[in-house]
């Protein structure tokens, strides 16, 4: 028996513990690290089951190509010379954008960076890119706009130095559960005040000193509305204002247009609680805001997200520990993903394709000419591409679209269309059910790399155990592709060598190495190798200088309840599932835990509709119907449902709206118009 | 008394390698403490309660209990070597007689009992524990027991698979009674307020004055992530299941918790336990009521790992001082 450290695969929040290999190398438990600076001792149920996945019978073993209409097992090698034949004759005869290549959060940095490698240099396409574009691709522009860098600004110890939190979008403890369980702590240890602003009643919810319950997608005006309070009653940080902020008049213009009566009005909510959260916001020493998907999934996830920003600027809440605006990444590795440029318009460290200096700059690193200098096409753009004909072939690696991105059907559509579908994952899901050639990859457990968490901390990820079958590291794979592309310049002995290169070409990453974080993870940026991390972003100045303030006008979302759609339909995560289901449903105790597709609703709604708990109904919208168990449960308010999107059996998406945000290409999970009737 | 260094122990330790399965506290990779086998990490026997739950030594967190191949039915064999185990505290041992005799009083849990009968435990106690703490001396609750002195270790054996593995000890020192007495001594003047909390607890438990509205106060801080009932040395309950493996079916088990739904949850999708506070409710009421009753003591023995492990400070010792506090004089 053998035990190694390494990272959850599940949040964000990026806690370490040992993986307990058996003496059969097969995995037999967990143990959490007393000495791990987030996770200290402790961890929630997913990371407590994050072993049992592993050794899975479902596992893919062995590599697979559609022949005559059925999947048939294949050799390594004639899988990737089908892989790179295809793309090449693709390309040969409709240019090199005709594919595209959805990296990984899922994955290692080293794997993200080596997959925007392979769509830059060995295939000369910027249609790259991940599920970041699904969660947080809001946060990336809306905070570099703002602040000129699109991460959480603080990290997870700030949450008990905080003064006055304001949760707003995040169901904390159940989608981050280490980091609400430290508000948890703040609040009732040190009596932090506690802001919740959620449609549902959450957990944090019953400890909050406010839980406001505004309509779903009305953030901005809220949001604009405590700022109007503020202003009015001079609450505003005028000296921060002053000295570290621009464009001033431009809030305080839009602002006013937001008393707190209409800003109100349109969130549903009354003006006395919109004016005590803006007190309570204002005055504490350190304010902070943590947000999720419920403040991103929106056709205005940007302007959201800018309107958090302004919000903290005005009061002075940025740059020191305990403050700041604290967006919670999802997947263990978006951030990562992210900072390694696996996104259709940056290179790593966030370098844009567009700059001729920085591509001249890997053109170098990479021995290679004439890198595409637009942007590509994005996870959400690349579906409706591929529905219309234009993108041709795609290869998926750790990614589930089917499940994943909205309007199932639409994505049916697409996949259906592609004339080739390469899909490299762990599992057998409903996208490898498209798929022309299935590439087995290696589990987290089975390889090296380096994930990079929430707060921007760079950790170890360590092999425990040999690849199941003859599965494969996703970097691995990809090495080998770039190999029979033709491609000399990606060959590594290790994950470490990857992260080495990563670190010459990414001065966020400049300082990091495998040596460095052997124990304890850095926090980006690091930008040489004796910088001791950034725990705290924007002291004294912000990435951009001044900070920008950068207001909103409120918009509605695209499609709101009408008559013959009467509810709201929100979708997102419960505890017990992660995703799309492919590695908790596979995990003995969450799968109990949430066995069948659910859909909560008021119990006012219940007794209208005579509907009971535990009841099975249909949930309709105007992309199609589920079947789900309905939960009648106060967690849902009047005229909302919510479900979550991890069940193949009834997919929440397959009732999503395929609306974008315009500048972020994200879609409108958050909102949009359902019925619900008995099944 | 023998006495020995850390460093001779080890070396005992290993000599005695090819008898036994010998588990000692180890450091891991970055100085989390665990039971390793010598040689996978530094020999760390000094740190006080090693963190993980020291019963999965004989209950695994998974384990295969059966397979059934094409022909036949092949049971977990008991180890070749019996285990030896080094690091149990004094409470440790006291949670490891209770689980002795839950897994064998009304019926015999064979596969406990696989790895659990040939054992040989050691504790650890004396002046040796995390941050300066005495650990208290177990006496003859284990097998063998290593009592701190704050440099080297009392050897002291007290039963005959004890007494036999330590005259296999090259032991070259002995120490004086009165270091052994000052040690017993200081062991005996140790505070027993954890336990007059939780006696004071189980007393409100018992007399049912402890409101339900305590209890959903205390629900609304867990986060069920089931870390209680995984460290807990006295949680003995367990998840069955078939999973295809090797061209056969194994049977495992694996660790369950009471803090989920799907633990009471009924075929029909009705659970008896299915209000949070109610669940919350039932792990420390097990142990400090129920138990009581059933098995006439409390089988919380204050490790203390729940109090360690819990992310929203709602462990056992928490959650009785803050019973005690609000209930207590009423």
């Amino acid at each position: 028996m053998k035990k190694i450290l390494t990272t959850c695969p599940y949040c964000g929040t990026g806690c370490m513990y040992y993986l307990v290999v058996g003496d059969d190398g097969k995995l037999a438990g967990v143990e959490p690290s007393t000495e791990h600076v987030v996770a200290k001792g402790q961890l929630c149920v997913k990371g407590w089951n994050a072993y049992h996945f592993v050794n899975h019978p479902d596992r893919l073993t062995q590599p697979m190509i559609r022949k005559n209409g059925k999947m048939k097992p294949a050799s390594w090698d004639e899988a990737l010379d089908l892989v790179v034949s295809k793309f090449k004759e693709i390309q040969a005869a409709n240019g090199n954008d005709s594919v595209a290549f959805f990296s990984s959060a899922k994955t290692t940095n080293e794997e993200n960076y080596l997959m925007m490698k392979l769509a830059r240099a060995v295939f000369k396409t910027n249609n790259v890119d991940h599920c970041a574009r699904l969660c947080h691709s809001s946060t990336v522009l809306g905070l570099a706009a703002t602040f000129g860098s699109g991460a959480m600004t603080n990290s997870i110890s700030c949450m008990e130095k905080a003064d006055c939190i304001l949760v707003t979008g995040s169901n904390t403890t159940e989608q981050h559960p280490l980091i609400g369980t430290r508000i948890i702590q703040n609040v009732v240890k040190n009596g932090a005040k506690l802001i919740v602003a959620d449609n549902r009643k959450i957990r944090l919810s019953r400890l909050a000193d406010i839980h406001v319950r505004c309509k779903n997608g009305t953030d901005v005006a809220f949001l604009n509305g405590i700022m109007n309070v503020i202003i009015a009653e001079g609450l505003e940080d005028k000296e921060f204002v002053r000295i570290r902020t621009e464009n001033y008049a431009e809030l305080k213009n839009t602002v006013a247009n937001y008393p707190p009566e209409k800003a109100a009005e349109i969130c549903g909510i009354t003006p006395e609680e919109i004016i005590k959260v803006a007190r309570m916001f204002a005055a504490a020493d350190r304010a902070m805001i943590i947000y999720s998907m419920g403040i991103t999934q929106h056709t205005h996830g940007v302007d959201n997200v800018k309107s958090c920003a302004n919000l903290v600027m005005l009061t002075g809440n940025v740059g020191r520990p305990g403050t700041g605006v604290n967006p919670l990444r999802g997947q263990n590795n978006v951030q990562g993903a992210c900072d390694m440029g696996a996104l259709n318009n940056v290179f790593s460290g966030y370098q844009k394709v567009v700059d001729a200096a920085a591509r001249e700059k890997f053109e170098k690193a990479w021995g290679v000419e004439n890198l595409p200098d637009k942007p590509g096409l994005t996870i959400t753009t690349a579906i409706d591409a591929a529905a219309d004909g234009q993108l041709k072939a795609l290869y998926v690696m750790g990614e589930n679209p089917m499940m994943s991105d909205p309007d199932q059907n639409h994505v049916r559509k697409a996949m259906e269309k592609l004339d080739f579908l390469v899909v490299q994952d762990i599992f057998p899901t409903p996208t490898t059910e498209y798929a022309d050639v299935i590439l087995p990859a290696a589990s987290y457990a089975e390889k090296d790399g380096t994930f990079t968490s929430t707060e921007r901390r760079v950790q170890r990820v360590r092999k425990a155990i040999e690849p199941v079958g003859q599965s494969r590291s996703d970097w691995e794979i990809l090495c080998d592709v770039a190999r029979r592309a033709g491609y000399d310049q990606m060959n590594y002995n290790s994950a470490s060598e990857i992260m080495d290169e990563v670190a010459a070409v990414t001065p966020i990453y400049g300082g990091v190495s495998f040596e460095r974080i052997d124990q304890v993870g850095l926090q980006w940026p690091c930008p040489d190798k004796d910088h001791p991390g950034t725990p705290v972003l924007h002291a004294g100045k912000f990435s951009c200088g001044l900070g920008m303030f950068s207001p909103a006008e409120y918009r509605p979302s695209a499609e709101l309840p009408d008559n013959d759609y009467p509810f709201l339909l929100s979708t997102g995560r419960c505890y017990f599932h992660f995703h799309t289901g492919t590695m908790t449903r596979r995990s003995r105790l969450l799968d109990r835990e949430e066995r069948f597709p659910y859909v909560e609703l008021s119990p006012a709604d219940a007794k209208e509709l005579r509907i009971h708990d535990r009841q099975w109904v249909y949930v309709t919208t105007r992309r199609g119907e589920v079947k789900a168990m309905a939960r009648v449960t106060d967690v849902a308010k009047k005229g909302v449902l919510f479900m979550p999107f991890h069940f193949e059996e009834g997919p929440a998406n397959l009732l999503t709206i395929n609306a974008l945000d315009p500048v972020a290409k994200i879609p409108e999970f958050k909102v949009c118009a359902a019925k619900i009737r008995s099944a | 008394m023998n006495v020995m260094t850390e460093q001779q122990l080890e070396a005992f330790f290993k000599s005695v390698e090819s008898n036994y399965d010998v588990r000692v506290p180890i450091k891991l990779h970055d100085g989390t403490r665990t039971l390793g086998k010598l040689g996978e990490g530094p020999l760390a026997l000094a740190g006080g309660i090693i963190p993980t739950k020291i019963t999965n030594v004989f209950f695994p967190q998974i384990e295969t209990v059966l397979t059934i191949g094409p022909d036949d039915i092949q049971l977990q064999e008991p180890p070749a070597k019996p285990l030896l185990v080094v690091g149990f505290t004094a409470q440790d041992a006291d949670c490891l007689e209770f689980v002795d005799r839950f897994y064998s009083e009304n019926y015999r849990d064979d596969i406990y009992f696989n790895k659990r009968e040939s054992a040989v435990i050691v504790c650890v106690s004396g002046r040796c524990g995390a941050d300066g703490e005495f650990l208290k001396i177990a006496g003859e609750k284990c097998d063998m027991e290593l009592i701190c002195d704050g440099q080297k270790y009392l050897v002291a054996a007290y039963t005959k698979a004890g007494k036999a593995l330590v005259k296999k000890a090259p032991i070259k020192k002995q120490a004086s009674d009165k270091t052994f007495e000052e040690l017993q001594k200081e062991s005996d003047a140790l505070a027993t307020d954890d336990l007059e909390l939780i006696q004071a607890a189980s007393k409100l438990l018992l007399d049912d004055k402890v409101p339900d509205e305590f209890w959903k106060g205390i629900s609304d801080r867990c986060i069920a992530c089931t870390s209680c009932n995984l460290s807990c040395p006295t949680c003995t309950c367990f998840e069955v299941f078939d999973r295809k493996a090797d061209g056969g079916i194994q049977r495992r088990r694996m660790w369950d918790s009471c803090q989920l739904d799907g633990f009471m949850r009924e075929a029909s999708g009705h659970n008896p336990m299915g209000e949070e506070k109610i669940r919350t409710r039932r792990r420390i009421h097990h142990k400090l009521a129920a138990d009581v009753t059933r098995w006439g003591h409390l089988t919380c023995y204050l490790c203390g790992r729940c109090d360690l492990v819990c992310p929203t400070g709602i462990g056992i010792k928490a959650v009785c001082g803050e019973m005690v506090e609000q209930y207590g004089s009423k």
